[in-house]
């Protein structure tokens, strides 16, 4: 696996959904390929310098939401069933944790609902200008 | 193997070190004891070893009192250096496999060079880092099962601590149990995947280190006037602390960050957010909070 991940060891978002997030990210980006096999719990807790059941624990829940597969023996490795729908939903998974992290911002410093509406549709229209 | 501490009390005449501490360490963990100077991390860890007797409650490793045979499986990085002044690096080598079978004299070579150790140099002539390296090297050859390791990076340069936790992290990734302290709460952050905060003897917090971060949050929010309507929060068991300053209204918690969040807005917050803490802040709030500020103003 390339060195994809970077993880903030300070930051005040658990480490073990530090990995996850940027487990889905790769998957959705394409940079971690379906059937794909991930480093060791080892490797990559020594990596990234973090603790191994930390990773073993991403990992699980990697697998719970069938990104990922191990088996036994022979590691892990980025699901090749069903890829595409897991790679998409993973996508979607790390673009609505950041739209709901911009509405939060939103709201706390005092927008209206119609006034955050607003900002999306404007939003859209940049990113989305065919559709227009 | 799993290490059991059982409200465990050291007293020394009528001041208790160490008050009605239970641990449970599951084997594999690597275990992260924090807390303040003077907090009783160094008594708990010389009870552990059997180097000084509990006055009530016990240890157990793998439910069992500790045993010599426990003993060859364990590893103790003390805090203050147990090194022999006069003796050589190598001498300490060659003491350490004259007393453990387990001693792996090809690892121990490997670590000396890791660490740059002169296998010649006296004690006497090492700078602290030095002799805490040599102290890690001396415990890490031994491929111990259970490790007891006191500020096992002070004076180590940054790039020697990192070496140590990743030597941590491989062992605990071999099954190692491991409990260490240290004031470097980065590194707990990364190695430890359970923590507790000594403080006064007791502990005033433990839990796994992604749990305590993901429920912990401070929810600001900023009301029109500063008569805050703050009744009713104290009794909240989520919240650990409330700040007010004019406006402002900052509320530590535990967990339940959202439905505070919610239950601010509803009481008129114009503005609510919700910050993370990392270990370090749950630390500070856990043994009392940051009084610099108070300190720096009386004087």
């Amino acid at each position: 696996m390339p060195a994809v991940l970077t993880i903030d060891p300070r930051s005040g978002v658990p480490i073990y959904l530090q990995i996850i997030e940027q487990i889905k990210r790769s998957v959705a980006l394409g940079i971690l390929v379906p059937g794909e096999q991930l480093p060791t719990v080892k490797q990559l807790a020594l990596d990234l310098t973090v603790n191994p059941n930390t990773v073993a624990r991403a990992y699980r829940d990697l697998e719970h939401d069938e990104v990922i597969e191990t088996a036994p023996g022979r590691g892990s490795f980025v699901r090749a069933n069903g890829s595409t729908q897991t790679a998409r939903a993973a996508a979607a998974d790390v673009a609505a944790e950041s739209l709901l992290q911009a509405v939060r911002e939103a709201k706390s410093i005092g927008l209206t609902a119609s006034q955050v509406r607003a900002l999306f549709e404007t939003a859209l229209a940049r990113w989305f200008p065919e559709e227009q | 193997m799993s290490i059991s501490i059982e409200h465990l009390t050291k007293r020394y005449g009528s001041f208790a070190a160490v008050d009605d501490v239970s641990i449970e360490i599951p084997s594999g963990c690597v275990f992260g004891l924090l807390g303040p100077n003077g907090a009783g991390k160094t008594t708990t860890f010389k009870c552990m070893l059997g180097m000084a007797a509990g006055s009530s409650g016990s240890v157990l490793y793998d439910g069992k009192q500790l045993t010599p045979r426990t003993f060859e499986q364990l590893a103790y990085v003390p805090e203050r250096s147990a090194l022999y002044e006069w003796m050589s690096a190598d001498e300490h080598l060659e003491m350490q496999k004259r007393v453990f079978k387990r001693f792996d004299a090809k690892r121990a070579a490997d670590l000396m060079q890791l660490f740059s150790l002169e296998p010649r140099k006296r004690v006497r002539n090492m700078s602290k880092g030095m002799r805490t390296a040599l102290a890690v090297v001396l415990a890490f050859a031994l491929r111990p099962e259970i490790m007891v390791l006191d500020e096992p990076t002070s004076g180590l340069d940054p790039v020697n601590q990192r070496s140590v936790l990743k030597l941590i992290i491989d062992a605990s990734a071999q099954g190692a149990t491991i409990i260490l302290s240290s004031h470097q709460i980065g590194q707990v952050e990364r190695a430890a995947d359970h923590i507790a905060v000594l403080n006064g003897g007791k502990i005033a917090l433990s839990g796994a280190v992604d749990d305590l971060k993901a429920g912990s949050k401070i929810v600001e929010a900023i009301f029109e006037t500063d008569s805050i309507p703050v009744n009713g929060l104290a009794k909240d068991a989520r919240i650990t602390h409330v700040e007010k300053a004019g406006r402002i209204l900052r509320v530590t918690v535990s967990s339940g960050g959202d439905a505070i969040a919610n239950e601010l807005s509803a009481k008129g917050a114009q503005s609510v957010r919700l910050v993370d803490l990392n270990l370090e802040d749950i630390f500070l709030s856990a043994v009392g909070g940051d009084q610099t500020a108070d300190v720096l103003e009386s004087v």
